[in-house]
């Protein structure tokens, strides 16, 4: 299957996951440590869910308040993160200005 | 207490979204919905909402137009709840009874009718027969052996043999019809039948200016035949000479427009004719085509024998020749009845008056020369300021040709919109039947927002047709009924704007660019307009194909 389109909101979001790639995470949770808005985060969401890439379970909470959505990455998402982030660090070194001292 | 409620509206817009989702994405909304309560800060929880809404809308929206990036079939707004889904069509089926209703008022039966005249003379154009009520009407009067309506088309028809032939049928079964010769005779004086009709005409009517310009007139088609002018032989110039001094010495002008006023108040109602183009019909026959160059010809010709008679000193007979021209004027002009005969007449008075003037100065009588001088300026086409005759135009040509524009397009949309209303209400009745073929089940939503939206549209262009075309069944009323020729022009103006499509004309391609280039033209306001709607219904064509032909996704395991 063809991977999803990783733009840098994206690879937040890998980031985000792969600082504990085991631990199942909130979306709010997520929105925070990215500084994502849910218009934003939501939809790479779905679509790194689409290519299998991140799993979800719901966990239900006290009485009358909704289930949690949770979210880890899959071992294929954990590869594909590591991947993407490896290449878009040296890129993201050349982005800096060439005249930056110190 | 605000921190509250703003979470609480948070809360329901999010539900409302999750409401409106497709099916793949509700989970996602749940999901949103569930973090809203750990959200800190009720601004911050107004914020979260409003971006998970607009991701759940932005799906819905999706799910709308490409049907296969849905996952589960038979998903949408109007899917998920029926009591919605009855309500659209409810809401639909009101539209459609009100746009109906429409139908219940003859303006705007006349309306539609009138609105779908040019484009049915689009697939026309070539065809010489321009003419199907008429003839339709004709044949039916032959059947009833009905004089008065075989006069009433006789009076219309363009086709000279065939009005003859309906004439002389209508004379021989009513010999009081006779003056209907005088009306036909007027359009074709060319007619082997015109001399006869005129000499009968004469013992019928005699006196009448009219008459005698009919003679001329066919006198002098007879030089111009097939495109080719021949002087005239002396005869003929002498018969004209005396056809003319005959209609300048009559004490009378009758063009019979009451006569046919008369006509179409009792054959109209009693076939249903209402057919607005008539009116503007009346406009054309009161006067032989070259009447007034005829005249004004005559009249200089006369004054000129005038003014050297009275040179060589015959100061009486000369002044009783520019009498007799302004007294022919007077004549046309008090009882003539449209703009064309005032015209004619008043032109013909400042002629004579003139002359006169210059008589009265010749003779130093300076009171009876500033008497007649006020009076050649008072008709003078040019300087004088003419009263307003009956049938000046109120609205203004702009005004008619714009409302023109908006008739064509509404009734045209009042059949796009039906007919797409039929297609998707189909759908819907089919999709909703036990056994259903999958397509028309899957493409059932967007079919009843197809026929809301339809129903809606033909209840906008049928009321947008009725109030645009009322003041012009108003003006047909009045003329064809009770004979009041105001504001005729209006109507006259807005039928000959009505002949074709907006920005076509016969043989004229380039008229589209010419409506282009020029932003402000009524034909511009056309395409942007016919533009825009056809790119919208397009658009509901092609969102009910794709659910109807689409295949459903299935869910990925």
């Amino acid at each position: 299957m063809k991977g999803p389109r990783i733009s840098p909101e994206t690879l937040l979001v890998l980031e985000g996951f792969l600082a504990r790639p085991t631990d199942w995470r909130y979306g709010y949770e997520l929105s925070r440590e990215t500084g994502l808005k849910s218009g934003t985060l939501y939809p790479i969401l779905m679509r790194l869910e689409k290519y299998l890439l991140l799993e979800a379970c719901w966990v239900a909470t006290e009485d009358g308040v909704p289930p949690r959505h949770t979210y880890r990455l899959t071992p294929n998402g954990v590869e594909l993160a590591r991947t993407k982030l490896a290449e878009a660090r040296p890129r993201s070194l050349v982005r800096q200005p060439a005249y930056c001292r110190g | 207490m605000l921190d509250v409620q703003l979470r609480q509206a948070a809360a329901v817009l999010l539900e409302s979204a999750i409401r409106i989702a497709p099916p793949d994405t509700r989970d996602w909304g749940q999901a949103m919905r569930g973090e809203l309560n750990h959200v800190e800060g009720s601004w911050a929880a107004a914020m979260w909402a409003l971006g998970g809404s607009s991701v759940l809308a932005k799906a819905a929206v999706v799910s709308l137009v490409i049907p296969g990036r849905r996952l589960v079939p038979d998903g949408g707004i109007f899917a998920k709840s029926a009591t919605l889904r009855k309500a659209a069509l409810a809401l639909g089926g009101g539209c459609v009874l009100a746009s109906l209703l429409f139908f219940a008022a003859p303006p705007f039966r006349q309306a539609l009718q009138v609105a779908i005249e040019p484009w049915h003379h689009l697939y026309q154009v070539g065809s010489k027969n321009f003419e199907p009520g008429f003839e339709a009407l004709a044949k039916r009067a032959e059947m009833r052996h009905d004089p008065e309506a075989l006069a009433f088309c006789a009076v219309r028809l363009q086709d000279p043999r065939e009005s003859v032939r309906l004439a002389e049928e209508a004379v021989r079964l009513d010999p009081d019809l006779l003056w209907i010769y005088a009306v036909v005779g007027m359009r074709s004086p060319e007619l082997p039948e015109a001399a006869t009709w005129v000499e009968k005409l004469e013992r019928w009517d005699p006196q009448n200016a009219l008459l005698h310009l009919i003679a001329a007139e066919a006198i002098e088609r007879t030089h111009y035949r097939r495109g080719v002018w021949s002087p005239p032989t002396q005869e003929q110039e002498q018969a004209w000479q005396d056809a003319m001094s005959a209609a300048f010495q009559s004490s009378k002008f009758d063009d019979y427009l009451d006569r046919v006023a008369q006509l179409n108040r009792r054959v109209v109602p009693r076939y249903g004719f209402y057919d607005p183009d008539e009116v503007v019909s009346r406009d054309r026959i009161d006067l032989p085509t070259h009447a007034i160059e005829n005249s004004e010809r005559f009249a200089k010709s006369f004054l000129n024998d005038g003014a050297v008679l009275e040179a060589k000193g015959d100061r009486k007979v000369g002044r009783d020749k520019f009498w007799t021209v302004a007294r022919f004027g007077q004549l046309i002009d008090a009882q003539g009845r449209t703009s064309l005969e005032h015209s004619m007449g008043t032109s013909l008075q400042a002629m004579a008056y003139r002359q006169l003037e210059a008589s009265s100065q010749r003779e130093g009588n300076r009171t009876e020369a500033a008497l007649y001088g006020y009076l050649a300026a008072k008709f003078d086409p040019v300087q004088g300021k003419r009263a307003d005759f009956p049938g000046e135009s109120a609205f203004g040509r702009d005004t008619s040709q714009r409302n023109a524009v908006v008739v064509e397009i509404s009734g045209l949309m009042i059949l796009v919109f039906f007919g797409l209303l039929v297609i998707a209400l189909a759908i819907v009745i089919a999709g909703g039947r036990r056994g259903a073929h999958a397509a028309a089940k899957r493409a059932r939503p967007v079919a009843t927002i197809v026929v809301l939206t339809s129903a809606v549209g033909a209840l906008f262009s049928s009321t947008t047709l009725y109030l645009t075309y009322r003041p012009y069944w108003y003006i047909f009323q009045s003329a064809i009924l009770s004979g009041d020729r105001v504001q005729t022009s209006d109507l006259s103006a807005f039928l000959s704007a009505m002949k074709m499509p907006p920005g076509l004309s016969p043989g004229a391609g380039i008229s589209l660019w010419s409506a282009l280039l020029y932003s402000g033209s009524p034909s511009f306001l056309f395409y942007v307009w016919a533009g825009v709607t056809l790119l919208g219904v397009s658009g509901l064509v092609l969102i009910l194909l794709r659910h109807l032909l689409g295949r459903p996704h299935v869910h990925s395991p």
